[in-house]
């Protein structure tokens, strides 16, 4: 009788390494959500256009500090990087006031071809991006700051830490400050406007809110946390290119955002990270199938994941369950 | 069916001469080739409940929504409390005073009723995100008046039960006594209801006209309502006007409205004017 092959390799599953792995790559795809969150969760406009985001914040600060593809260096990352989030929020006011007045649907295509524009932009202006040749030689200063985390573990614990630690307890401080900012926003009268326009637009105007400027200020906040998940993604790679801004990016997004549940910022931080364990530990899942056919199975794990959880528990990991049966 | 309404006599026009809160000139909206209001032109008297009446397609809603705002109306002048609002952005004209509710009720569903109520405070800093942070205590204290005003008002709309509960779980009736509630924290001057009574018990319907007429004499809350039951219309307004095509056609105390020949033409159609007759007189 034939035994179907079927092995899981715990040991790779349960090391620190591969924990370290996941949480850098959720860590940057949970920047990137928690602004979302922002638009989506609690203001109700679909901007799909998060990957657009990213690569305006990652590219600015690239440009700023290398100078271009064959500069010696312009601006300090200190500088360049706030630069490049003032810039990328301006962006996303801009891609608002032209763009928020079309109806919902409109709107996410409206923001996925901005984000498709900037993509594009990038991948052809060569004498400022490099074009498709990678852009490096930017992350020295950043550099600097995770080794000196790495260094410290290595000095007072003795651990000899594994690639992208230090990468890991910065991004996930932001995360931890970000998501504590956003709540607190949340809950003042500000945050209370915004719920009200995701609810009902007009009748926000009808109590004297000018629900235009909500958006546009929701929206602002969202390209925030877009351009330093943008920043967070080029440090992680060290170089970038256009091909790391793909729409996929703001569809994986959609998914922490899914499964973490709407209207919850906590939730961000914690669907993040069990997506990404899940499409990182199939890899891990042998089941005696070619390396093609695995890393498509892996998808088909996260889909069917997300399939079962609408079925069984729409309102994602910390959403309310409330909020999803209520209608209108 | 029993007449549920609180008075059985016709209430005296009130009408106390102050002049027009709301001037509406000559009005048009158009939608396409329809024109939708085509030069309406009606005042309304500061302190008094007039109804806005006409038949279905008469373009009452259209008007308000040119009126408050929600339209930008083709042409034409509105004037509220002698300052010209045509085409202003709705929201500056809901905080001038004049505050508007909807046909179908518009309860903010995934809010907790008091947070409906806290989100239509007036004046609250707090709604500048910076305020948050450069003027912290401002708008905590603003919060917590807000938060005062909101719950006696729940209280009186007997609502006050269901203050965390989240509004999507109301009754019909219940988001109607809301959204007028809601209405009220903005501290308007001018209240415009469409259709406040419309798919509600008449023992709530009882309620909601009670609380108009209260708000009037104590608050001096002018209103100005578009309804369909005529018993209502008859015995709570001081003042009628009547919309059909586009165009106001009459304009009056109850019982001119209710002889006027033109009118019961136009609104109930030639040979529904004797069904109507039976109908004041039963």
């Amino acid at each position: 009788m034939d035994l179907v092959y079927f092995a899981v390799n715990w040991e790779a599953i349960l090391s620190v390494d591969f924990l370290i792995q996941i949480m850098a790559i959720s860590g940057i795809y949970a920047v990137l959500a928690l602004g979302l969150q922002v638009n989506v969760g609690y203001t109700g406009i679909a901007n799909f256009g998060q990957a657009g985001f990213a690569a305006m914040g990652a590219y600015v600060m690239a440009v700023l500090v290398t100078g271009g593809p064959d500069g010696d260096g312009l601006l300090s990352f200190w500088i360049a990087m706030p630069v490049a989030i003032l810039v990328t929020m301006a962006f996303g006011v801009l891609v608002g006031t032209v763009s928020l007045r079309l109806r919902a649907d409109y709107f996410a295509i409206a923001t996925i071809a901005a984000a498709e524009a900037v993509r594009i932009f990038a991948q052809n202006a060569d004498s400022i991006t490099g074009g498709n040749q990678p852009l490096f030689g930017f992350d020295s200063s950043f550099e600097s700051i995770t080794e000196g985390i790495e260094d410290f573990f290595e000095s007072a614990l003795g651990w000899d830490t594994p690639l992208f630690t230090g990468f890991v307890v910065v991004i996930w401080i932001t995360l931890v400050l970000g998501a504590f900012v956003l709540s607190r926003m949340q809950r003042t009268p500000w945050g209370r406007v915004l719920r009200a326009v995701r609810e009902d637009e007009e009748a926000a105007r009808a109590l004297g809110k000018n629900t235009f400027s909500y958006k546009l200020q929701s929206l602002a906040v969202g390209s925030f946390f877009g351009a330093l998940g943008g920043g967070f993604l080029a440090m992680y790679f060290g170089v970038i290119n256009p091909n790391n801004f793909e729409p996929a990016i703001t569809f994986l997004a959609y998914g922490v955002l899914i499964l973490g549940g709407l209207a919850s910022y906590w939730g961000v931080l914690v669907g993040a990270f069990v997506l990404y364990a899940l499409i990182e530990s199939t890899r891990y899942l042998d089941i005696g199938l070619s390396e093609a056919q695995e890393a498509s199975l892996r998808f088909m794990v996260v889909g069917l994941v997300l399939i079962l959880l609408m079925a069984f528990r729409p309102q994602g990991l910390f959403g309310k369950r409330e909020e999803m049966v209520i209608g209108d | 069916m029993t007449d549920a309404a609180p008075t059985a006599t016709p209430v005296p026009a009130k009408t106390n001469g102050k002049g027009a809160i709301l001037e509406v000139n000559g009005v048009v909206q158009t939608f396409g080739g329809i024109r939708a209001v085509n030069g309406a032109t009606f005042n309304v008297e500061r302190g008094s409940i007039t109804a806005l009446i006409g038949p279905n397609g008469a373009g009452k809603t259209t008007c308000f929504n040119v009126v408050t705002g929600f339209y930008r109306g083709n042409r034409g002048s509105v004037r509220f409390d002698g300052e010209e609002v045509f085409r202003e952005p709705a929201h500056r004209i809901a905080r001038r005073g004049m505050v508007r509710t909807f046909q179908i009720t518009k309860a903010l569903a995934r809010m907790p009723v008091i947070d409906n109520m806290l989100l239509a405070g007036a004046d609250q800093p707090g709604e500048k995100l910076f305020n948050n942070v450069i003027r912290r205590g401002a708008s905590k204290a603003r919060e917590a008046e807000i938060h005062e005003e909101a719950l006696v008002l729940l209280d009186q709309f007997n609502l006050a039960k269901l203050k965390d509960a989240y509004a999507g779980t109301l009754s019909g009736g219940q988001r109607k006594l809301l959204e007028l509630a809601r209405s009220l924290m903005t501290r308007p001057r001018l209240l415009m209801l469409d259709e406040p009574m419309a798919g509600i018990n008449p023992t709530l319907g009882a309620r909601l006209l009670e609380h108009m007429e209260r708000l009037r004499t104590e608050d001096g809350v002018t209103f100005l309502f578009v309804e369909h039951d005529m018993e209502v219309v008859m015995n709570h307004s001081d003042r009628v006007i009547v919309m059909a095509e586009g165009k106001v056609i009459a304009e009056g105390l109850p019982e001119e409205i209710r002889a006027n020949q033109q009118v019961i033409d136009a609104y109930l159609g030639g040979g529904a004017s004797e069904k109507e007759t039976a109908r004041t007189q039963r």
